[in-house]
């Protein structure tokens, strides 16, 4: 058993950190490409651009959510910051991201909850709107709703499933999951 | 939190029950879906508490993992050793609900269970290797995008058990213009849009008598990482073509048009400069040319110099045959012709056991390279072609080892 914990607890504290340099679109960057794996795929291997580009058009066609504006940020920034060919420059502020200073859209972006979630149309998952409604009566919503994002589901909104966040802290849970609960309002 | 329980009881009563037409069971989904992971797959902890603690693990999401050279020192590779390369998750099927679908350019459609297929058609054990495209990329330079697989890691040579494809595709009748065939497997993806993992081989590749859809790995049900309860094996093919998960076999007239067709698993086709971006004109990966490894010293092991020392190894070739390996101790001055097992009959895509007695002329460092030739007159070169997606990596294997007085 102490094994199994310690193999659960190395899992995890290898994640760590799951950032990559600041800089334009970095923000975007990290929520875009760790919806599927870790940022250690890029952080380890720099590219060309045009490498970069070739890679950003198999990860779409493999199924990322991302638009043509958003993968020409995730471009530059990548062959700017993760280039083979030229050292990075020192980080900077993203200037892109700090458009919003709002903490809860700060926190549904860094976890990826806006790749397949909208307040109030469905994209690839229910609408904040529709999982308040569904939650609503239950007295213990904060928790279960909380508790399921975490480790994500399948079967409530039909097939597809929701990965787990297990990056994510509790306390971060039961901020988002409050929010999305006040959003049947 | 418990332990998971491992479900080796039930999976040796499934592998009966295959073989005798007995009692059938499956897996524990039970305690499998406990696991943190997302729905109907297993965790990555799970899938690690059946692996060697040799494995080095080169990624979490997706889960990817090889042991060393030194640590592949047997002629047959057990489960716990095999590498693991997903490109989504693991999922959790249930053995009794699976089908496996074959359809496409086919006379008339079959939907099989595990047990029909066991049945119906004559079961095989086939030793076959089994080796991801990327295997070795560390090894290039400059590096390579994707899985940073060790030089000489990212393959094994188990026993498959389960039935030959081509004798599904005759089940099946194949129409005119029959080409390819197209695995598709039960792998989800950690976003609803991902796209799913579609691999097609050549109808010669197909028809081959080693090539399989299997269900059992070394006498056990495939373990979960390896695709339970179903998978292709397509032996000396780059690993990808062995779809794991296998529920749906497509005939098709061409090669399945799709991202992990045409965007991954392919090479320039012809030389581009290391560093370039992949050209226009590409050519799918089949089979892995020539290679071989030393498994036996470890690297910087300290050994006596009273007596020979034993240079051991696994040597392999996807098309045709090894025909030899030789084993250099001057850094490729001069070359020694191993000893090279023989060539089993039955099992054309096994690795191949090689030994070397070298007899120490003085203490200190001591470093051995080994070089493979196949029957078509290809040797490994010492330095593998680059190529954007650094797959394909056959260098010389070179350890050094430390000769006490």
């Amino acid at each position: 058993m102490g094994a199994v914990a310690a193999a659960i607890a190395s899992s995890v504290f290898s994640q760590n950190p799951e950032t990559l340099i600041s800089g334009p679109g970095s923000t975007l960057t990290e929520t875009k490409c760790k919806i599927c794996h870790e940022l250690q795929h890029i952080r380890r291997t720099p590219l060309s651009r045009g490498e970069w580009a070739d890679n950003l058009k198999n990860m779409k066609e493999r199924g990322t959510p991302m638009t043509q504006a958003e993968m020409a940020v995730i471009l530059d920034y990548l062959s700017t910051y993760y280039n083979r060919e030229k050292p990075a420059p020192d980080p900077s502020p993203d200037t892109i991201a700090t458009a919003s200073d709002d903490p809860m859209e700060k926190l549904l972006g860094a976890h990826g909850c806006t790749a397949c979630h909208n307040v109030d149309k469905r994209v690839v998952g229910p609408s904040f709107k529709e999982v308040a409604a569904k939650y609503s009566g239950d007295a213990r919503a904060a928790e279960r709703l909380a508790a399921k994002i975490r480790t994500g589901g399948q079967g409530a909104w039909g097939n597809v499933p929701m990965p787990p966040n297990a990056g994510l802290s509790e306390a971060d849970a039961k901020t988002l999951a409050g929010w999305v609960l006040q959003q049947n309002n | 939190m418990d332990t998971p329980k491992k479900p080796d009881a039930s999976r040796r009563n499934f592998l009966t029950g295959v073989a005798g037409a007995g009692a059938l069971a499956s897996l524990p989904l039970k305690d499998a879906l406990a696991q943190a992971a997302p729905p109907n797959t297993i965790s990555n902890d799970m899938v690690k508490a059946d692996k060697a603690k040799a494995m080095q693990w080169h990624s979490e999401r997706p889960l990817t993992g090889s042991v060393p050279a030194h640590e592949h020192d047997f002629d047959v590779t057990p489960n716990d050793r095999m590498f693991v390369r997903n490109n989504l998750t693991t999922p959790v099927i249930d053995i009794n609900a699976h089908r496996l679908t074959i359809t496409g350019l086919v006379d008339k459609e079959l939907s099989w269970s595990v047990f029909d297929l066991a049945k119906n058609l004559k079961t095989v054990s086939m030793q076959g290797m089994l080796e991801c495209a990327g295997s070795g990329r560390s090894a290039h330079q400059p590096r390579a995008s994707g899985t940073p697989w060790l030089e000489t890691g990212g393959m094994g040579c188990p026993m498959w058990g389960g039935v030959r494809l081509v004798d599904i595709l005759k089940a099946a009748g194949l129409k005119p213009g029959a080409a390819h065939v197209a695995g598709q497997g039960g792998d989800p993806g950690l976003v609803p849009t991902a796209a799913p993992v579609i691999r097609s081989i050549p109808m010669r590749k197909a028809m081959d008598e080693s090539t399989l859809v299997a269900w059992a790995m070394n006498g056990d049900p495939l373990p979960w990482v390896h695709g339970y309860p179903l998978r292709l094996v397509v032996p000396g093919w780059v690993g990808s073509a062995s779809t794991k998960w296998l529920h749906t076999l497509t005939v098709l007239d061409a090669p399945f048009k799709g991202t992990y067709m045409t965007s991954s698993y392919v090479t320039p086709r012809t030389p581009v400069a290391p560093g370039e971006k992949m050209p226009a004109e590409t050519a799918s990966t089949e089979g892995w040319p020539v290679k071989s490894i030393i498994t036996s010293p470890a690297p910087n092991a300290h050994v006596k110099g009273s007596g020979p020392i034993l240079v051991r190894g696994r040597a392999w070739v996807g098309e045709g045959k090894v025909e030899r390996v030789e084993i250099s101790s001057d850094e490729g001055k001069t070359w020694q012709r191993a000893e090279l097992a023989p060539a089993p009959p039955l099992h054309p895509y096994a690795w191949r056991t090689f030994t070397y007695e070298y007899k120490p002329q003085r203490s200190g460092y001591v470093t051995f390279l080994a070089r493979a030739w196949d029957d078509r007159g290809n040797a490994q070169p010492a330095v593998s072609r680059w190529n954007p997606l650094g797959y394909f990596w056959n260098g010389w294997h070179r350890v050094g080892v430390v000769v006490e007085a």
